[in-house]
């Protein structure tokens, strides 16, 4: 099964975005996706989460809908503790609730925020603020992981640190990933396919395969 | 110890600016010496003695403090919902933007002129604080909900987060400080409305008739000391709402 794009416009304050933009995206691997400022990578990442309304095209492959985001800012709750921001998105559902905090434990561990959990996001790192981010995205079951250039403000320690446990996460609960940034060195690292787009109306300049799964 | 010194020197400032305006109230007084125009501080703390003794001073206390609070905690609560409801549905808020806004513009006093044709003198008052408190509720609390943090909204959108838990865990936390700061402003409108308005509509017993009688019987001392009660209950009550306020904030804070 494959996430395909068809024919897509989209205009933003009387600019064409998108003019019968298509995309394949393949299931189950990391789409890297480049290009210039404000080309529009941001919004196909939020036409796709359904954040946006395209004017026309259609969006398939996304049977059940469930999405999960990390975002460039880690849009964390402030009034709750990093456990109260994981329990957020938990899928609705009464019997789900118990499953749901044991998987939290695990994913609290996983991202070596246990000792963290209780503390309100504004006592964090900005690196630690991400990584509950990246946990949230992977705490869901979604079909599809969205990344807005999730490193951005991070340090190049950090960021290093961070794409290991996204990638150690991501062996663990594989998913389809799209993934936009202007780092080459994300690209190369993180990325099986690397797509360059251009700038507005967005094409595709160059589809790369980058490493094998 | 600099910051208990500065906190030292900042009750001292006010404790001073208390004392000096004492002194120019006795000063005055002096100056005029006459008790039923301007009487002084003594005068009013012997009439505030004399009110201590009456029977009727806790009952109209008693009374006037429960209009101020159902006034208030009605407007409150019925301010709280009707503004989550208009900060969420535009329309809805376009229904009722202008009536708030004609009931905040129209004066107090013919607010409680034309109540008080319509019912009894003893629920003008309650139902005069719920009209003036209302608006202030419904305005704070609707720019609270449009102000919610778009980003958070668009994050629980994306994992399909229930409307019950955005609104529990996004939209009350965001309101809060509106909602907070409204309940302030309800209580301290609260109290100069339910007053004025007791006496506009004669309603009895309460503090605004004491008022009243103090008036028009002369009692210069005791209209002073009416108006001292009135005055630190409302700034006691003010106090304990904010610390009440800060109290849960904290608690939903830990």
């Amino acid at each position: 099964m494959i996430i395909e794009i068809k024919n897509l416009c989209k205009t933003y304050d009387q600019q064409m975005i998108f003019d019968d933009f298509s995309l394949t995206i393949e299931r189950d691997i990391i789409t890297g996706i480049t290009g210039p400022s404000g080309a529009g990578k941001t919004t196909l990442l939020r036409l796709l989460a359904g954040l946006e309304k395209p004017d026309s095209g259609s969006i398939e492959g996304l049977q059940g809908g469930s999405l999960s985001y990390v975002f460039q800012e880690p849009r964390l709750l402030p009034w709750c503790t990093v456990r109260e921001n994981l329990r957020f998105v938990c899928p609705q559902g009464h019997d789900l609730k118990k499953d749901f905090e044991s998987e939290i434990d695990i994913m609290l561990d996983q991202v070596g925020l246990t000792e963290a959990q209780s503390l309100y996001p504004q006592a964090l790192s900005g690196g630690m603020k991400q990584r509950v981010s990246i946990a949230r995205s992977f705490l869901v079951p979604s079909e599809l992981l969205l990344m807005d250039e999730p490193f951005i403000s991070l340090d190049l320690d950090l960021k290093e640190r961070l794409m290991e446990l996204f990638l150690s996460l991501w062996e663990k609960k594989k998913r389809t990933v799209l993934f936009v940034s202007h780092d080459p060195l994300e690209m190369k690292k993180l990325s099986h396919t690397i797509l360059t787009l251009s700038d507005k109306p967005v094409r595709i300049l160059k589809r790369e395969e980058n490493k094998k799964l | 110890m600099k910051i208990s010194t500065q906190l030292g020197n900042k009750k001292n400032i006010k404790l001073g600016a208390i004392l000096f305006w004492i002194v120019i109230w006795i000063l005055a007084a002096w100056r005029v010496n006459n008790p039923l125009v301007l009487p002084s501080p003594f005068d009013t703390l012997k009439g505030l003695v004399k009110l201590t003794e009456s029977a009727d001073f806790l009952v109209a206390i008693i009374v006037t403090l429960i209009r101020v609070f159902a006034g208030v905690l009605f407007a409150f609560g019925m301010g709280l919902a009707l503004g989550i409801a208009g900060g969420l549905n535009r329309f809805f808020y376009e229904l009722l933007n202008p009536l708030v806004v004609t009931i905040r513009s129209v004066p107090v006093v013919s607010v409680i002129i034309l109540i008080n044709l319509w019912i009894a003198s003893s629920l003008v008052p309650l139902v005069v604080t719920f009209l003036i408190c209302f608006p202030v509720t419904w305005t704070n609390v609707t720019q609270g909900v449009f102000s919610t943090d778009k980003k958070l909204l668009e994050m629980a959108a994306v994992y399909h987060v229930s409307p019950a838990k955005i609104l529990k865990n996004i939209y009350l936390p965001s309101i809060r400080p509106y909602a907070s700061s409204a309940l302030i402003n309800a209580i301290g409108l609260g109290w100069k409305v339910t007053v004025t308005a007791e006496v506009l509509a004669n309603a009895l017993p309460s503090m605004g008739m004491n008022l009243y009688y103090a008036r028009i019987y002369l009692e210069t001392d005791l209209l002073f000391a009416w108006t001292l009660v009135i005055v630190v209950l409302s700034y006691l009550i003010e106090k304990l709402t904010i610390k009440a306020l800060k109290g849960s904030a904290r608690e939903v804070a830990e």
